[in-house]
């Protein structure tokens, strides 16, 4: 089978999963108490004005034509309107998905340029000293919670030091690129870089800890193999012995891990998303929760869950073309 | 009589490539230290195929290591010299570490680690038991194989520098080669010489096989692949740890005969470690029998094969089948190697609880004994014929000694350089 077969194959995959994530998320909506007519109507609302709301939001129909519509409207990317703000709630989800996925990929970033280096430093120096600072650095990383860790930044590197701001996002990635053209200046990602760099270290801490020691097991694993003494044996450079040889073995699970933790990132960013008072998807669907603003929620866990199951196929098949041993089945 | 303190001396000879002299390599385990190679002596000539036989755990394939300086930690090689003869290394060590340096030999145990890895390739190459552990799963046959070549493309292009040679390609230089083509450490040209290589070693279609991983490959194809690749440095010592263990017959019998033939064109001396009596017999010149971590016999094939002094080497062919005489029982050696654990090895000779013919003078350990010629072995019976009034006891060594306790443990040293490299 071709990769580009199993591409497609994952892909139809990847649309039912989506397919059930929709349908569990808008069953949430019925086993979840209060209607939302509650929180729409005004509390001396009068019951004609009751009903006249749920007509007009849909919700006097039965729930297999609410289904149907629902699922209609999502092929055309509509999801409904916000019971809030009366606005299409495609727009205000979407709004937010660039915040939320700069900060993801930022945090992998992060994640990505210390953990794997670490992880070799400490896997080629076994019980050295540089060894058990990346061993105990990860032991502490793994352990801190994020919001801990974020509240102690912001008190010490934002507010004592005042090296970073406190939180916000003044301009989102790719507005600052296009400043660059536009503008030929750097200033705006000098600003972008200001603001989420403090984020995405909470956000990556745990991820580089975890990568950190994925890294050195499996390096040394990789080193105690018979292959690496037979490229030793041929002579080849230690360098190209580490690095091409084992790290290459070595990053192979790797990147599984590393797809799947960038979809819980795209989801799981709530708590650093708070902390930081980031615009992302997290600090929305916490407000469209405590506002009971269900499309909003809806729209926010779809995209997030379709975010996951993007990012995983992405993975998929990456791994199946870093990796010659897999047989696309 | 054999004073026991003079260490044993290789008899040297003009056409000596590789003396091994006094070699030790020991493991430092958690359980003890591990005498994995004891003093261990022997001479390899040019274009002459030396086997070292023994039982698994006698520390044949330690030695091998030692020979390539491929020993990892837990394991150091803690004492002995491994001469070699090499005109241009000399030359270039003789002013700068004169005690190195011993005619056209240099002792290279005594060269910088630096030194000594830049005499793999294209002075010493390996090949190993298992071809599909040795080849990297995720690059291509060819692909390792031209790294080969070009390892030993840049030795010639730069013979004096053992900096070019091996500390020249750092990380920057890897970064850089994976952004652009032309910095990557294997070119085309070193990608055709690998073909041609593979051709070589009888490999139908090389061109497209090199473009295969070695999961694509049967175990006898990859052997041959392994074969190519060590010989793409065309070094002047290969070492092939038990090259045909793994695989079955009619391919074993391919591949030694492979080995045969490019020995013959490549005039390589051969350091071939096997517990296969037959396959020493069909491709050794000199054979040096181990165990428990020395050479307790070595010879030319027929002094060893044809005139066996030690009761060891007695009972190894022993354990052979003849096929001309069918329905002999076989006659196995009784007992199992030590676990060559310090502290469990007593001050005797190490063979003496498992031998027919163990007498009270075998309760001091046993220098080498020149037999007769190249021909020596570390037993008392050199000096004169078993005395059964001063045999020993049966069951004295019961108990307290090395042989029942390796055998409850089930450690050797092959084992603990096993879990030395694969702990954690």
């Amino acid at each position: 089978m071709s990769l580009a077969k199993f591409l497609v194959r994952r892909s139809l995959q990847g649309l039912f999963v989506i397919w059930g994530v929709v349908t569990a998320v808008f069953m949430l909506r019925f086993v979840t108490p209060g209607s939302p007519v509650d929180f729409v109507a005004p509390l001396d609302a009068s019951p004609e004005l009751r009903a006249r709301i749920a007509a007009e939001l849909g919700l006097d129909q039965p729930m297999y034509i609410q289904y149907l519509d629902y699922l209609w409207g999502l092929l055309q990317l509509d999801m409904g309107y916000s019971y809030i703000s009366s606005t299409p709630a495609a727009a205000r989800v979407f709004a937010r998905l660039p915040a939320t996925i700069e900060l993801a990929v930022a945090a992998t970033v992060v994640a990505i340029v210390f953990s794997i280096p670490l992880g070799v430093i400490s896997a080629t120096n076994r019980h050295e000293p540089a060894d058990y600072a990346a061993t105990g650095f990860s032991l502490v990383g793994i352990s801190t919670p994020n919001f801990w860790l974020g509240i102690m930044l912001v008190l010490l590197v934002s507010v004592q030091l005042g090296w970073f701001p406190t939180g916000r996002r003044a301009i989102g990635f790719w507005p600052a690129v296009q400043l660059i053209w536009q503008e030929g200046t750097l200033a705006g990602i000098v600003v972008w870089l200001r603001y989420i760099t403090l984020p995405a270290i909470t956000l990556g801490t745990y991820f580089t800890a975890l990568i950190t020691r994925l890294t050195r097991s499996g390096m040394l694993d990789e080193l105690g193999k018979e292959y690496v003494r037979a490229a030793r044996a041929k002579g080849l450079p230690e360098t190209l012995v580490r690095y091409k040889h084992a790290l290459r073995n070595t990053l192979i699970p790797i990147i599984t891990i590393l797809g799947l933790q960038l979809g819980t990132l795209i989801g799981g960013a709530v708590i650093t998303e708070a902390v930081f008072t980031w615009p992302g998807l997290g600090t929305l669907v916490i407000d469209a929760i405590n506002s009971r603003d269900w499309p909003i929620i809806q729209g926010s866990l779809i995209v997030i869950g379709a975010g996951f199951v993007i990012v995983n196929t992405i993975v998929d098949g990456l791994y199946a073309y870093i990796n010659p041993q897999v047989v696309y089945e | 009589m054999v004073d026991d303190d003079i260490p044993s001396t290789v008899a040297t000879s003009e056409e000596d490539l590789l003396r091994v002299e006094d070699l030790e390599t020991r493991f430092f385990t958690e359980e003890g230290q591990v005498n994995a190679v004891d003093g261990v002596s022997f001479a390899v000539r040019e274009s002459d195929v030396f086997g070292i036989v023994g039982e698994s755990g006698s520390g044949k394939s330690v030695t091998a290591l030692s020979l390539l300086d491929l020993v990892e930690s837990p394991g150091r090689i803690t004492g002995g010299h491994i001469w070699y003869r090499n005109a241009d290394l000399a030359e270039e060590h003789r002013e700068r570490t004169p005690e190195a340096v011993d005619g056209d030999f240099v002792d290279v145990l005594q060269l910088s680690e630096g030194q000594r890895r830049a005499l793999r390739g294209p002075s010493f190459s390996m090949i190993f038991q298992d071809a599909m552990s040795a080849f990297n799963p995720s690059l291509t046959v060819g692909e390792q194989i031209a790294e080969a070549v070009e390892v030993q493309r840049r030795a010639e292009a730069n013979p004096r520098s053992v900096r070019s040679k091996t500390q020249g390609y750092g990380l920057g230089s890897y970064l850089s080669g994976l952004v652009l083509p032309q910095r990557d450490f294997v070119n085309r040209q070193s990608k055709l010489e690998a073909i041609e290589l593979l051709e070589k070693v009888g490999i139908p279609d090389p061109a497209e096989r090199a473009d295969e991983y070695p999961s694509q490959f049967s175990g006898g194809m990859l052997q041959r692949a392994m074969i190519a690749m060590a010989l793409a440095g065309e070094p002047d010592v290969l070492v092939a740890d038990e090259p045909t263990t793994a695989l079955d017959v009619t391919i074993q019998a391919q591949i030694l005969n492979l080995l045969k033939d490019l020995q013959a064109e490549t005039d390589m001396s051969i350091v071939l470690i096997t517990h296969n009596l037959g396959v020493v017999a069909r491709m050794c010149d000199r054979v040096g029998v181990m165990y428990a971590g020395e050479i307790v016999e070595r010879g030319t094939l027929e002094d060893v094969f044809d005139d066996p002094v030690h009761p060891y080497t007695q009972g190894l062919l022993g354990s052979v089948p003849d096929l001309d005489r069918p329905g002999d029982r076989l006659h196995p050696i009784k007992g199992n190697v030590p676990d060559l654990i310090d502290s469990h090895m007593d001050d005797r000779c190490y063979f003496a609880d498992r031998c027919p013919k163990a007498m009270e003078r075998c309760l001091d350990p046993p220098g080498e004994r020149q037999v007769g010629g190249e021909h020596a072995a570390r037993c008392v019976l050199v000096d004169g014929e078993y005395d059964e009034s001063e045999a020993l006891a049966d069951g004295y060594f019961e108990g307290s000694t090395a042989g029942d306790a390796a055998a409850s443990e089930g450690s050797t040293a092959d084992a603990a350089a096993e879990e030395a490299t694969s702990d954690d």
